[in-house]
C-alpha cells in the first residue's frame, strides 16, 4: 500500500537545510570546539538519508547527481595532498602550517592546512556512508 | 523563488543562532553558506536557482541604462541636424509576454529605445502600438532590439 508522504516531504524540505547548515557549523567548529570532519560528514550524510527516506532513490539521484565513489577518491586525494604538500617545504610528511590572514568579511582568520585535511575526512565519510546505504538500498 | 529567498534568510538566522553572534558579518556568512546549500540542492525546487533570476534582473538593468544613453545621443543627432529628413510612422508589434508587469517593462524599454515610443496597448494585451521617429530604416532593426528586450524580460520571469 502506498501512503501519502506529503507531511514528511514538506518537513524534509526545510529540515534538510538546517541539518546541513548545522553540519557545516560542526565542520568549522572542529578546531576549537567539539566537532570536525567526521561528525560533520556523518551529519551531512544523515541529511541525505532523510532525503532518501522522504523520497525514493531515483528522485534523490536526480537531485544530487553525485557518484559517491568519486567523492571518496577526492577526499583521499585531499588528505594525501595536504600531507604530501609538507614535503615540498622540506618538512616531514603531514606537517601542518597555519597563517593569520585578514579576510575582507571575516576579519582576522587563521587559515590552517588541517582544515583541508578535515575536508578530505568530510568527503570520505559522506562518500562511504552514502555508498553503504545506497548499495544496501538498491538490492531488491 | 520567494521560497528560496525566505529559506536562505532563515538559514542565515539559524547560522547566527548557532554561532551566538548577532552581527551583520555572521548573517552574511550564514547567507553565503545557505546559498551554497541551496545551490547544491537546486534541482530539489520547482523553480530554478534564484540567483540566476537576480543575474537576469541585473542584466535587464544594464540594458535599460545602455538604451537610455544611446537614445539620448540619437535624439541629439536628429536635433542638431540642419535638415529634417525623418519619416515618422506608427506600427504594431505583437508580443508574447503575458504578465502585466512584463508588458509594462517592455513598453518602458521600447520608449527609451532610440526613436520609438509606445502609444497604446491593445485591449487583449497582445499588441503594442509604437510610434517610430524614422520608420524606414528603423522598422527592422527595432524589431530585432525588441526581440532582445523580450528575451531579457522572459529570462527574468522564466
Amino acid at each position: 500500500m502506498k501512503t501519502n508522504d506529503i507531511i514528511l516531504q514538506t518537513v524534509t524540505k526545510v529540515t534538510l537545510f538546517i541539518i546541513i547548515l548545522f553540519s557545516i557549523h560542526l565542520f568549522f567548529a572542529g578546531h576549537y570546539y567539539p566537532g570536525g570532519g567526521f561528525v560533520g560528514g556523518l551529519m551531512t550524510s544523515g541529511a541525505i538519508v532523510l532525503l532518501l527516506l522522504a523520497f525514493d532513490m531515483k528522485t534523490v539521484a536526480n537531485i544530487l547527481p553525485i557518484d559517491y565513489k568519486y567523492m571518496i577518491a577526492t577526499g583521499l586525494l585531499f588528505a594525501v595532498g595536504t600531507g604530501a604538500g609538507a614535503l615540498l617545504f622540506n618538512a616531514p610528511f603531514l606537517t601542518h602550517a597555519f597563517k593569520d590572514v585578514y579576510l575582507p568579511l571575516l576579519g582576522k582568520t587563521s587559515l590552517h592546512t588541517a582544515v583541508l585535511f578535515d575536508t578530505g575526512v568530510f568527503l570520505v565519510v559522506v562518500g562511504v556512508t552514502m555508498t553503504i546505504i545506497q548499495t544496501i538500498g538498491e538490492d531488491e | 523563488m520567494a521560497f528560496q529567498i525566505l529559506l536562505n534568510f532563515f538559514l542565515a538566522f539559524v547560522w547566527m543562532f548557532l554561532k551566538v553572534s548577532y552581527d551583520p558579518v555572521t548573517f552574511l556568512v550564514g547567507y553565503f553558506f545557505g546559498l551554497l546549500i541551496i545551490f547544491a540542492f537546486r534541482r530539489f525546487f520547482d523553480s530554478r536557482f534564484y540567483l540566476l533570476r537576480v543575474v537576469a534582473v541585473i542584466n535587464l538593468l544594464l540594458i535599460f541604462m545602455r538604451e537610455l544613453i544611446l537614445s539620448n545621443i540619437a535624439i541629439l543627432k536628429v536635433i542638431l541636424k540642419p535638415k529634417l529628413d525623418i519619416r515618422p510612422g506608427i506600427f504594431a508589434l505583437e508580443t508574447e509576454l503575458t504578465e502585466d508587469w512584463e508588458i509594462t517593462v517592455l513598453s518602458g524599454l521600447i520608449t527609451l529605445t532610440p526613436g520609438t515610443l509606445v502609444i497604446d496597448v491593445s485591449d487583449d494585451n497582445r499588441i503594442l502600438y509604437i510610434h517610430a521617429m524614422d520608420i524606414g530604416d528603423v522598422d527592422e532593426s527595432v524589431s530585432s532590439i525588441k526581440n532582445s528586450f523580450e528575451k531579457a524580460i522572459m529570462e527574468v520571469s522564466k
